[in-house]
Order: structure tokens, then C-alpha cells, then sequence
């Protein structure tokens, strides 16, 4: 178990260095717990926007809407209190934890490996071994799962507060937010335009922790499930 | 300036006395009429100008045609739908596009609807207080009211005892010294004539007007979900029809078409009964009336023509109230109007707060501007932040002005039945002939202040029975298993050409409406629209022809031009509506 | 001269106590005050004059006041002539010209402090507020004068709410609602375009009743019409819930009355009281008549067009597209980069026959 902060640092490109320990149990665990959430979440999401054909019969009989709303937002929930798990997680579980959420953009060898990982995706250079989240993706993830994340979040539940009513908590804590837009048709778009950027996310996140996997000389994917990342030659 | 001719023959002279009227209230919007009265109070010279503008051609530009209905529709809220209905017609007419009989006759209903509530609203809340002088009715004799009421129709609230209760109710306002609507009202103007019985009866019928005009407009909320503006749909009507099947609640089903019945009978009940027999009765005090107000009634007069009894054909064949035009009051021949022939229906601003590439020139409505161009001419009168006087010489409206081949309409009620009447109506010609013999006056009366005021309560009639008429057609149709509403083939914009133009047009209770679309790749690239009440209030043009207003108040005399009742009365027989005027 | 009540006013023009308490409960009804609201109703009513009221009119269509004078319960004609004094309103009042405009003064001078100060429309301000001119003067100078002295005012719809149409992009006149031009006097929003007649007579009843404005919520708009949204009291609800929608107009969806939500309707983001009050004596809405709500008493909903679209225009955003179709142009553009990377790495590793250049010397640094 990982109990001290890890800091990012770039390992050595020949040597065969011994495995470290990043991931707690419990980032694992969120990860995949978080993976189903916003993939349910994105699902249903969808179809509450472009509703799927409609169902014959008696209304009584069927609650299709209503299933993929009570799937929406139960896993909206979820999804909202993973990610205080996630932060909490930063302060007990130590490791790389906190790369997430504070990339180390002031040290060298952060911004050196930035863009070196940007030379090695525009095949100008070979892969990259470090200890940490890669810098690059480090930046997608800030702004492509966190802030979406954090916009999903607000707007959901104030969108929620228009569900249970304005004399709910979601309208106390979130009703400045439609507010701000007079018409909460905007927070569904903004909500939604945040799904899609998520969706980007997942489509490069997912090819790239392959693709990582497959070329960069050090365990990606496995490093989710076991929290060792180990380095080949 | 002084004393000219204008082109279309009427002469102006600005040198007596300057009195403006602003706001001229009962009507729609912002309305300010300037006129020179000359020693003995007669009208000289008249301006009209429309003061309020909102620019709604401009904001529709890069929307979906689709859409457009409803931006028009709060254009105005008094001729409510009116605008909607052009609107769905241009696109529709871009498109290519038919409509459902039934959307048709949906279509009819509304705005037989329309018509009759608004010309009911307008004689009795905008136009009766002209001539009904509310404090007079304090002094009647309930019972001599009753007498007098029960003379003239069968309608059964009509006793002593009710027509007291009214009295007293307007005694308990005057006394109370909270006058509300009717506070500084010309009470006592020597050009009232009524006796007090019927002062007292034209209240009573004032607040039960008031009370029964919602139950006209149930009609529109039953297809279009509410009334002030209902709901329209480009290719048909938004409420489908399911009178035999399951689920039926929410569209069209026995139960509402059994409401509308209800509905339409009681109106047409209301008004021959009410306002028809109220209308004679006033106007046979006020007999002067049908000679002063002419202006441009006698002469030019036209009409879109309205309520197709077949759908999609617009030919004077279908259409119930004919199209056309008259020219310099020519009864005998009928000119053909087509709005999209460019060189017919054009607008000029010299004299409105617009400007154009060449100030001279008339644009037809595919290719018409409307950007804004406000500046006050040099001669314009001021004092601290008020206008005094306009400079009629410079811009001085928001009006544009409209001509057709350079003539200026007139256009509402009076030209329709005109042209229906010169068409040979057999239905409107007993309405207009029994009413002309009744009041015991010759056809020329009707080019007139209360011409025109009897022409719309005439058409009120017509129109009441033929609201009955449709309701059946759209019965009959439903029997006949006949239930589409909406044409959808052409509802994706991907279906449509890459460019397409379209005129809708309408007649609307104020007269002839005429919406112009041009669509390019899905969007609206212009759209202009010319109303009535552009038509009858227009400013002058460049060759410095007037409007109808302007037209109609020279020569009125007036008794005290500081209490300008006179004006008031000329000016609401037209229903001016200015928020459409301007848009 | 003790001022007749309202009471003293109903009395007089015959109607009869019970049918005064008949409206007054029927009245606190509609504003949801429970079984105690209508006898206080009667009381205020009973024993106060009447409130004057100015009733200007803006950059608008007069379809708000249209709409008030529909109402039923209480009708039309009894407000106008019994509940307050509507003392100037252009489009009812028998006066005109400087006669009318002397109204104004009048009232500010007899009743500072206590009139009602009623907006229908806004206010432009472009060009010296000249697109709307009142007496001779631009409107605003009207407007800034009535509202000084107000105890409160009511700004009628979507237009004096938040603009309306006339402020729809690119506002030509710089139409602008009313709360923005206002700091000391109360100002109630009552939006819709047009409001149903029942809610503006109800907001009216209310502020007689009670002496007092009703709650606001944050947008200025009484709690008791406007907090719940029309999807949540829509009788097409269990339509929506089961996924049962009017896929094309006219089709056995829409005659079986099933949920307009894929035809753009706008009942899901729409604060208003039609599903529940219903619209001219609760004959019908919008939704009843088989069209979808457009959201007319939101704010900027004329920007959130096509009407007809689930997922409006970002046009409000300066955008033509909407949200879905900028995504799909994203996982498109992101998709290739994905395809054409791979593909570089395998022809890469073909040619050079490995993937990086593992003997190049590049440790790091720190
Ligand atoms: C990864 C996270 C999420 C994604 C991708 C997502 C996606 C979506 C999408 C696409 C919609 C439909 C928007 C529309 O077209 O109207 C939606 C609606 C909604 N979401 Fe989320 N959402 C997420 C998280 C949340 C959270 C955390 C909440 C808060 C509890 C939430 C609450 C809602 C609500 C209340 C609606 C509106 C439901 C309705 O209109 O019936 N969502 N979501
Ligand atoms: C289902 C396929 C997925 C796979 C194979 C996968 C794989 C991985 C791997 C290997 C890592 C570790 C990267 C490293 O240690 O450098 C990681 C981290 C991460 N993944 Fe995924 N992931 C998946 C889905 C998702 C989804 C759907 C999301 C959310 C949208 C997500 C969000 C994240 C985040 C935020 C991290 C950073 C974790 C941290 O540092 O706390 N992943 N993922
Ligand atoms: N179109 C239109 Fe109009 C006008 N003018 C119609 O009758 O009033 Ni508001
Ligand atoms: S809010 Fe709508 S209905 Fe009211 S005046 Fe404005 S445009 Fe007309
Ligand atoms: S019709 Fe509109 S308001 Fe009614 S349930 Fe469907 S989406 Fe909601
Ligand atoms: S369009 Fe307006 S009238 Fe009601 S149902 Fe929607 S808020
Ligand atoms: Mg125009």
C-alpha cells in the first residue's frame, strides 16, 4: 500500500526498474465503479434527450421513460457522491492520487514530459515510462472528465430541483444556477454538450490506455486493477 | 407649405391651428394624429403617425420558416392569429405545400372567430364610447330603456329592473369619484346625440359585451389550446381529429366539436340580437356621420379575399369574400390583385423612419428592407423632451407606405363587402341593402365614418353564419371519414429546395394582409410583412399622395378642437391597429 | 367622503352577497390560500377602496391586456369596474390625448406611494428610447415617472418580464424588461405571452387581499403560478413516463394524445400554470390542442428555437447547431485522429521495424 504521496517523475528508458506501487484499492475501485456510472449515465442521458421509439399499448403497461429517468438519476447520484469519494481518496490513499486533480505543471519534468508525449503521439519520438499519470493525459482528464464532470454535476442536480420542486434541497443549493440561464433549457444543453465531451474522453482514454499498454514498456490497463505499475524492456 | 394638391386629389392646407392627439387611445398601439383646423374648427390638413416600431422583419431574418407563425403572431394580440395564419400560408405557398380539407375548415373556424370577436370588442370597448356618452345614461328612465330595448330586439335581458341595476352600478362609479376606465372621458361633449335611454342601454350592453367576448374566443382555445395566441402548424392544424377511436381526449372528439357548436349559436345569437340592433340604433342618431370621413373609401378600396372554401385554391371561386381592387370608386369593374407580381404591391418610406438605396423607389416585399432610419424633420415643433409638432414634410412615422401600382387602399370590412356587394353577393347584398333601408340611405353613405362602422358590425353577421356553416362542413367531413389535420411530407427541412418564396395572404378583421417569405437553405433570408392598418395609416409617399387616415379626417368639422371627439370618431370606424402597422 | 368599498361597489351593481362570497372562495381557490383564503378575500374586499392603477403600454401587442380581459373568475368586467380603478389603460380608457396623459399626473399627485403601477411591453432604449413614444415623449420618460412613485409594480408577460420578442436577437430597439430599469420600487413578473387571464387577475386579488405582494421566487415571479412546470402537471405525463410519443404530426399518436416531448415541446423547461389552471375558463392549453408547449413565459425562449426541435439551436450562444450534431462533428474528427494514428504506428513499425528508437538516449531529467 502506497502511504506517501508518489511524485511524478519520469523513469529511466533502459533499465529495468523495480514495479511501484500507484493505486490504492479504493482508486480502483472508484475507476470502475465511475467507468459504469458514466457509461450508464451516458446511456440514459442520451435517450432522456432523443427519446427511443415509441412503445404501443396501454401507457399503464410500459414506463420506459420513466425506467431510464429512475436509472438517470440514481446513477447521477452515485456518480455525484464516487467523486467526493474520489477527492476524500486523495488524503487516505496517498500514491498518485492527487495527480488528477493537481497536475504537477510546475515541475520540469512534467512540462518536458508533456510535450514529449506529444512528440511520441505525433510519432516525431518512442513512448514514454513514468510514475504517474502521463502529463497529457493528466490534461484530458482535467479538462475533459473533470470540468464536464463538475458541470454535469451542477447542472444535474439543478435540473433535478425542477423534478422534486423549489421547495427541495436541489433548489436551495443549486437554483442560483438556472438563475443565471432564466431558462433551464440551457442547463439541458450544457448538460448535454458535457456528456459529449465525456464521450470524447472515454473514446481517446480508452484507446489510449490500450494503446499505452501495447507500446510504452510499462503496465496500463493491469495497473487499474492491481495498483502496481510494472516497467518491461 | 401652406395650401397643395395632392396626387391623389385631396388639397392641405397647414395654416390655422395645430392640434395633435397622443396617444389616440381605444385602439391597438401608438397612434399620434396631428391636424390643422382652419377658423370655423374644420380639418385642413391631417398627419398620421404611427410611434412605436419593434423590428420583428429584422429578427426573424436566419430562423426557421417553421417557427415563423408564432414570432408574427405577437405582432399583434388584438387581431390574435392573424398573422400566424398569413405566416403558414407563405411558407406554405414557398413550398408548395397543400393542407388537409379538414386543416382548411379548422383554419376557417378560427378566424371567423376571430372576426367576429374582434369587430364585436372593437364597437363596443374601442369605438362605442364615441358615440354613447356614459354619464347621460344617469338621467335615463329604466323603463323607457326597457321599452326602447324590447323594441328593437328579442334579446331577454332587457327588463326595467336590469337596465336600473346597470345605472345604479355606473351612479356608484361616478359618484365614488373613481371613474376608472371612463375617468376624463368628453361626458357632455356637445357632438353626443344619443337621448339618455340609450346612452343607458349601449352601457348596459357595453358590460355584457365585455362579459360575453371570452366565450366567442373558447372556439380558438378548443383548436389552437388557447386564445390570445393559439397555436398554428405550417402544413395543416396542430389538433388532430379522433372522434370514433380510443384516446381520444386532447383532439377534436364529440365532446368539443358539441362545445364549439354551443359556442358559435350563442354568438351568433349575441350579435343579431345585440350588437346588430344596438348598431342601427346609434347609427340612427349620428346620420350626419355617413357623409364626413369619406377620404379614400370612395375611390380606392381593395381586398385579398378571405375563407377558401375549397383548401389550397385561392381563385375567387373559392374564395367566400372575393378578391380584388377598386379603382377611383368604380363599383363596375373589379381589378385583379396578385402579390407577387412586383410591380403591384410596393412600399416607399420618404416619409417613414426607414431608409432605402434610392429614397424614391417602392420595393415589392420579396425584396423589401426594413432598416430603421429615425431623425425628426427640421420643422418638427419641441418643447423640453415633448414633440409639439411633426415636420409631415420630413419623415414622421413608422409607418411605411404601401401602394398598389402606386395607388393608395384603402382596405378593412368596407372594402370586402364593397367588392363582395360589386361582386354580385347575394347573401352580403341583402345584408347591406336591408341595413341601407332601414336606416333609409342611399349606397354612397357607406363611404363613411359610420360606413364603415356599420360595414364591420355587418360583417360581424356574415360572419356568424358562416362560422355555423363551416362547423358543419368540418361534421359533415368527419362523418364522411375524412380526419387528416396536417400534411407532413414537406415538415423536414431537408425536403425542401435550396431556395423558395413564398406570399401568404389573409384578410384580417382590419383588412388586407400580405406576408412575404424568402427561404434559402432552410432559413429565413427576408420576410416582410404588409398590414392593413400599414394601408389605411400610412404617411405620405414621395409624390406626396396621402393615406387613408389622413384622407379620411379633411373636412370634418370639429366642435372644439381641444376635445377632439371628432377625430377620435373618424379614426376608430377604422379599428386602427398600430402594432401591426409597424411591427 | 368615505371611498365606497369594493364591497360597497359589487353591492350596488346587484350582486348579492353570497355571490360575492361565491367569488371570493372561488378566487382563493385558484390561489391555492385553502378554506380560510376566502373569507379573508371577503373582508379585504368589504372594507377597502379601490387601488388605482396605471396600466402603460410599451413595446408590446396588447395581447396581455387582451388576455385580461378573458378572465372568468373574477370576470373582466367586474375587475375593471369594481375590484380596482383602472384609472389609464390606452386601450380601454374613454379619454384621450393631453386629457389622458393628464391622468397620469393626477394619480402620481393624489396617490403617491399607492397606486399600482401595471407595465404591459418594455422599454426601448435605443435611440433615446424614440422607437416608442407616448404624449410626444419617448415611453421611458412615462414609464420613469409612473414607476417612481408606485407602490408596487406589475409587469405584465413575457415582454415586461424579460423582453419578449421584440428583444429576441438582435434587438433592434434594445428592448428592455422592466426589473432592470427598477431599484426601489417592488416589481412583480407575471410572464407568459400573453399570462393566463386568471393569473393576472389572481396576482391582482392577491395584493387586495392581503395588502402585501405575493412570494417571489428569484426570477421576480409569484410562487403560486410559477413554480411548478407545465410538464409536471401535464395530463400527457403517463404518456412520457411510458415512452409513448407523437412521432409526426396527425399520426395515431397524436390522435391517441400521446406526449408532444419529440415534437419540441417545451412543458420539461416551462414555469407556468397551463397544465393545471388551463387557458379561456380551462377549455383547453396548448398541449390539449395537440401542440407542444413552446415555453412562452421563459426567459429568451424565442432564441431557443426551432420550436419543433427536442435540442434547440445554441443560436443564444452565437452557434447555429445544436448540441448532438457538434458531438457527432467531435467523436468524428476525434475518430479519424484515432485511425490515422494507428495507422502511422503500423506503418512506422512495418518500415522501421520497431516502434521507437530504443538506443536514442533520452533519460530524464530530474
Ligand atoms: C456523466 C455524467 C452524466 C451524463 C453523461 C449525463 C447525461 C445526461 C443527458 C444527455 C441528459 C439529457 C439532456 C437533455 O437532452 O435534456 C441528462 C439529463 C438529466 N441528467 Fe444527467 N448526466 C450525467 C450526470 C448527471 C448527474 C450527476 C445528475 C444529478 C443528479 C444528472 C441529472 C440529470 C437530470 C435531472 C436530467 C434531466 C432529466 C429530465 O429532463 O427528465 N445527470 N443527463
Ligand atoms: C472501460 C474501459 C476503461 C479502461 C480500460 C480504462 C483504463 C484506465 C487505466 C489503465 C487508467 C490508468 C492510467 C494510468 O495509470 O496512467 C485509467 C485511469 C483513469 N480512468 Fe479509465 N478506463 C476505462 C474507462 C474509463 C471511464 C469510462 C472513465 C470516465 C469517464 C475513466 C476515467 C479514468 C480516470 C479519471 C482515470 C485517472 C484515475 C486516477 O488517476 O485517479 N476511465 N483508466
Ligand atoms: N393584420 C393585422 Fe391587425 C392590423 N392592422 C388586424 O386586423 O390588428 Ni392588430
Ligand atoms: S408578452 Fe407576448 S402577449 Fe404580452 S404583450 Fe408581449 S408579445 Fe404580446
Ligand atoms: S406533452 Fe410536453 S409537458 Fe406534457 S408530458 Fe409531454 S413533454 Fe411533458
Ligand atoms: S407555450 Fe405558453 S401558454 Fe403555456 S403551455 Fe407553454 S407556457
Ligand atoms: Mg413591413
Amino acid at each position: 500500500m502506497a502511504n506517501g504521496f508518489v511524485p511524478y517523475h519520469r523513469m529511466p528508458e533502459h533499465k529495468l526498474v523495480p514495479s511501484v506501487r500507484v493505486y490504492g484499492p479504493g482508486v480502483r475501485l472508484w475507476h470502475w465503479a465511475n467507468a459504469t456510472m458514466v457509461i450508464v449515465l451516458c446511456i440514459t442521458g442520451y435517450f432522456i434527450g432523443v427519446p427511443p421509439p415509441s412503445i404501443l399499448g396501454d401507457a399503464s403497461s410500459s414506463y420506459v421513460m420513466g425506467w431510464i429517468r429512475f436509472l438517470h438519476l440514481a446513477a447521477g447520484y452515485l456518480f455525484a457522491l464516487l467523486s467526493v469519494y474520489r477527492l476524500w481518496l486523495v488524503f487516505t490513499e496517498r500514491g498518485i492520487a492527487h495527480h488528477l486533480y493537481l497536475p504537477a505543471i510546475w515541475r520540469k519534468a512534467w512540462s518536458d514530459g508533456f510535450f514529449r508525449q506529444i512528440r511520441w503521439n505525433l510519432l516525431l519520438d518512442g513512448p514514454v515510462r513514468y510514475v504517474g499519470l502521463n502529463p497529457l493525459a493528466n490534461v484530458a482528464m482535467f479538462f475533459m472528465f473533470l470540468l464536464p464532470g463538475l458541470a454535469v454535476i451542477i447542472t444535474g442536480f439543478a435540473m433535478y430541483a425542477e423534478v422534486v420542486g423549489h421547495d427541495s434541497w436541489q433548489y436551495f443549493w443549486f437554483g442560483w444556477v438556472t438563475h443565471i440561464f432564466g431558462n433551464t433549457l440551457d442547463l439541458h444543453i450544457i448538460h448535454r454538450l458535457a456528456m459529449w465531451v465525456m464521450v470524447w474522453f472515454m473514446m481517446a482514454h480508452i484507446y489510449i490506455a490500450v494503446r499505452e499498454d501495447i507500446l510504452s514498456r510499462q503496465t496500463v490497463i493491469s495497473t487499474m486493477l492491481s495498483g502496481e505499475r510494472q516497467f518491461r524492456d | 407649405m401652406s395650401k397643395i394638391t395632392t396626387p391623389n386629389g385631396f388639397t392641405l392646407d397647414n395654416s390655422g391651428r395645430r392640434v395633435a392627439v397622443d396617444p389616440v387611445t381605444r385602439i391597438e398601439g401608438h397612434l399620434r394624429i396631428e391636424v390643422n383646423v382652419d377658423g370655423g374648427n374644420v380639418i385642413r390638413n391631417a398627419v398620421s403617425a404611427g410611434t412605436m416600431w419593434r423590428g420583428l422583419e429584422n429578427i426573424l431574418q436566419g430562423r426557421d420558416p417553421r417557427d415563423a407563425w408564432a414570432f408574427v403572431q405577437r405582432i399583434c394580440g388584438v387581431c390574435t392569429g392573424v398573422h400566424a395564419l398569413a405566416s403558414v400560408r407563405s411558407v406554405e405557398d414557398a413550398l408548395s405545400l397543400p393542407i388537409p380539407d379538414n386543416a382548411n375548415l379548422i383554419r376557417n373556424i378560427m378566424h371567423l372567430t376571430l372576426f367576429v370577436h374582434d369587430h364585436l370588442v372593437h364597437f363596443y370597448h374601442l369605438h362605442a364610447l364615441d358615440w354613447v356618452d356614459v354619464v347621460s345614461a344617469l338621467s335615463a328612465s329604466p323603463k323607457a330603456t326597457s321599452e326602447l330595448a324590447q323594441s328593437i330586439s328579442r334579446w331577454p335581458s332587457s327588463s326595467p329592473g336590469y337596465f336600473a341595476d346597470v345605472q345604479a352600478k355606473i351612479k356608484r362609479m361616478v359618484s365614488s369619484g373613481q371613474l376608472g376606465p371612463f375617468r376624463n372621458g368628453y361626458w357632455g361633449h356637445p357632438a353626443y346625440k344619443l337621448p339618455a335611454e340609450a346612452n343607458l342601454m349601449a352601457v348596459a350592453h357595453y358590460i355584457e359585451a365585455l362579459n360575453f367576448q371570452r366565450e366567442i374566443v373558447k372556439i380558438q382555445a378548443v383548436f389552437g389550446g388557447k386564445n390570445p395566441h393559439p397555436m398554428w402548424l405550417v402544413g395543416g392544424s396542430p389538433s388532430p381529429i379522433n372522434v370514433h377511436g380510443a384516446g381520444g381526449v386532447g383532439a377534436i372528439n364529440v365532446e368539443r366539436l358539441a362545445l364549439v357548436a354551443d359556442v358559435a349559436q350563442r354568438t351568433h345569437d349575441f350579435v343579431s340580437q345585440v350588437y346588430i340592433p344596438d348598431l342601427l340604433a346609434i347609427a340612427s342618431y349620428y346620420k350626419d356621420w355617413f357623409k364626413l370621413g369619406d377620404g379614400l373609401a370612395s375611390k380606392n378600396l381593395m381586398s385579398y379575399g378571405e375563407f377558401p372554401s375549397k383548401a389550397n385554391d385561392q381563385s375567387n371561386a373559392s374564395l367566400r369574400l372575393p378578391r380584388g381592387v377598386i379603382l377611383g370608386g368604380d363599383l363596375s369593374r373589379i381589378h385583379e390583385v396578385d402579390l407577387k407580381d412586383p410591380s403591384q404591391i410596393q412600399e416607399f418610406v420618404p416619409h417613414s423612419w426607414y431608409k432605402y438605396g434610392d429614397e424614391k423607389a417602392g420595393l415589392h416585399p420579396w425584396d423589401g428592407r426594413t432598416d430603421l432610419d429615425f431623425r425628426l424633420g427640421p420643422k418638427t415643433k419641441q418643447s423640453g423632451d415633448k414633440i409639439e409638432a411633426l415636420d409631415e414634410e420630413a419623415k414622421y412615422s413608422y409607418v411605411k407606405a404601401p401602394r398598389w401600382k402606386g395607388h393608395a387602399m384603402e382596405v378593412g370590412p368596407l372594402a370586402r363587402l364593397v367588392i363582395a356587394y360589386a361582386n354580385g353577393d347575394r347573401r352580403i347584398k341583402e345584408l347591406v341593402d336591408g341595413a341601407l333601408k332601414k336606416l333609409d340611405l342611399p349606397l354612397p353613405a357607406l363611404f363613411s365614418t359610420l360606413g364603415r362602422t356599420a360595414a364591420r358590425g355587418l360583417e360581424t353577421q356574415w360572419a356568424a353564419e358562416q362560422l355555423i356553416g363551416e362547423i358543419g362542413q368540418l361534421v359533415a367531413n368527419i362523418k364522411a371519414g375524412n380526419s387528416a389535420t396536417a400534411n407532413t411530407d414537406k415538415w423536414e427541412p431537408k425536403t425542401w429546395p435550396d431556395t423558395a418564396r413564398g406570399a401568404g395572404y389573409c384578410e384580417a378583421p382590419r383588412g388586407a394582409l400580405g406576408h412575404w417569405i424568402d427561404i434559402r437553405q432552410g432559413r429565413i433570408a427576408n420576410y416582410q410583412c404588409v398590414v392593413p392598418t400599414t394601408w389605411n395609416a400610412s404617411p405620405r409617399d414621395g409624390a406626396g399622395a396621402i393615406g387613408a387616415y389622413e384622407a379620411s379626417l379633411l373636412g370634418v368639422p370639429m366642435a372644439n378642437p381641444s376635445k377632439p371627439l371628432e377625430i377620435l370618431r373618424v379614426i376608430h370606424s377604422f379599428d386602427p391597429c398600430l402594432a401591426c402597422a409597424t411591427h | 367622503m368615505k371611498r365606497p368599498t369594493t364591497f360597497d361597489v359589487l353591492q350596488e351593481r346587484g350582486i348579492s352577497r353570497r355571490d360575492f362570497l361565491g367569488f371570493c372562495a372561488l378566487a382563493a381557490t385558484w390561489m391555492g390560500l385553502g378554506p380560510q383564503g376566502g373569507a379573508a378575500i371577503a373582508h379585504a374586499l368589504e372594507t377597502k377602496p379601490r387601488i388605482p392603477v396605471l396600466w402603460l403600454h410599451g413595446l408590446e401587442c396588447t395581447c396581455c391586456s387582451e388576455s385580461f380581459l378573458r378572465s372568468s373568475h373574477p370576470q373582466a368586467s367586474d375587475i375593471v369596474t369594481s375590484l380596482v380603478s383602472l384609472d389609464y389603460d390606452d386601450t380601454i380608457m374613454a379619454a384621450a390625448g393631453d386629457q389622458a396623459e393628464a391622468i397620469v399626473e393626477e394619480i402620481i399627485r393624489d396617490y403617491r406611494g399607492s397606486y399600482i403601477l401595471a407595465v404591459e411591453g418594455n422599454i426601448p432604449l435605443a435611440n433615446d428610447g424614440m422607437a416608442c413614444i407616448v404624449g410626444g415623449r419617448p415611453f421611458k420618460h412615462q414609464f420613469d415617472d409612473a414607476a417612481r412613485h408606485a407602490k408596487a409594480i406589475i409587469a405584465w408577460g413575457t415582454c415586461a418580464s424579460s423582453g419578449c420578442v421584440q428583444a429576441a436577437k438582435p434587438n433592434p430597439t434594445q428592448a428592455t424588461p422592466v426589473h432592470k430599469l427598477i431599484k426601489n420600487v417592488p416589481v412583480i413578473n407575471v410572464p407568459g405571452c400573453p399570462p393566463i387571464a386568471e393569473v393576472m387577475t389572481g396576482v391582482i386579488a392577491y395584493i387586495l387581499t392581503y395588502d402585501r405582494l405575493p412570494e417571489l421566487d428569484n426570477q421576480l415571479r409569484p410562487k403560486m403560478f410559477y413554480s411548478q412546470r407545465v410538464h409536471d402537471k401535464c395530463y400527457r405525463r403517463a404518456h412520457f413516463d411510458a415512452g409513448q410519443f407523437v412521432e409526426r404530426w396527425d399520426d395515431e399518436g397524436a390522435r391517441q394524445g400521446w406526449c408532444l416531448y419529440k415534437m419540441g415541446c417545451r412543458g420539461p423547461t416551462t414555469y407556468n400554470a397551463c397544465a393545471s389552471m388551463g387557458w379561456n375558463d380551462g377549455v383547453s392549453f396548448p398541449i390539449k390542442s395537440g401542440h407542444g408547449c413552446i415555453g412562452c413565459s421563459e426567459e429568451g425562449f424565442w432564441d431557443r428555437g426551432p420550436f419543433y426541435e427536442r435540442l434547440p439551436d445554441m443560436q443564444q450562444w452565437g452557434i447555429e447547431s445544436n448540441a448532438d450534431k457538434v458531438a457527432l462533428a467531435g467523436a468524428a474528427a476525434l475518430g479519424a485522429a484515432i485511425a490515422v494514428q494507428s495507422a502511422a504506428t503500423v506503418v512506422k513499425r512495418v518500415v522501421t521495424g520497431k516502434a521507437y528508437d530504443k538506443d536514442s538516449d533520452d533519460s530524464p531529467t530530474s
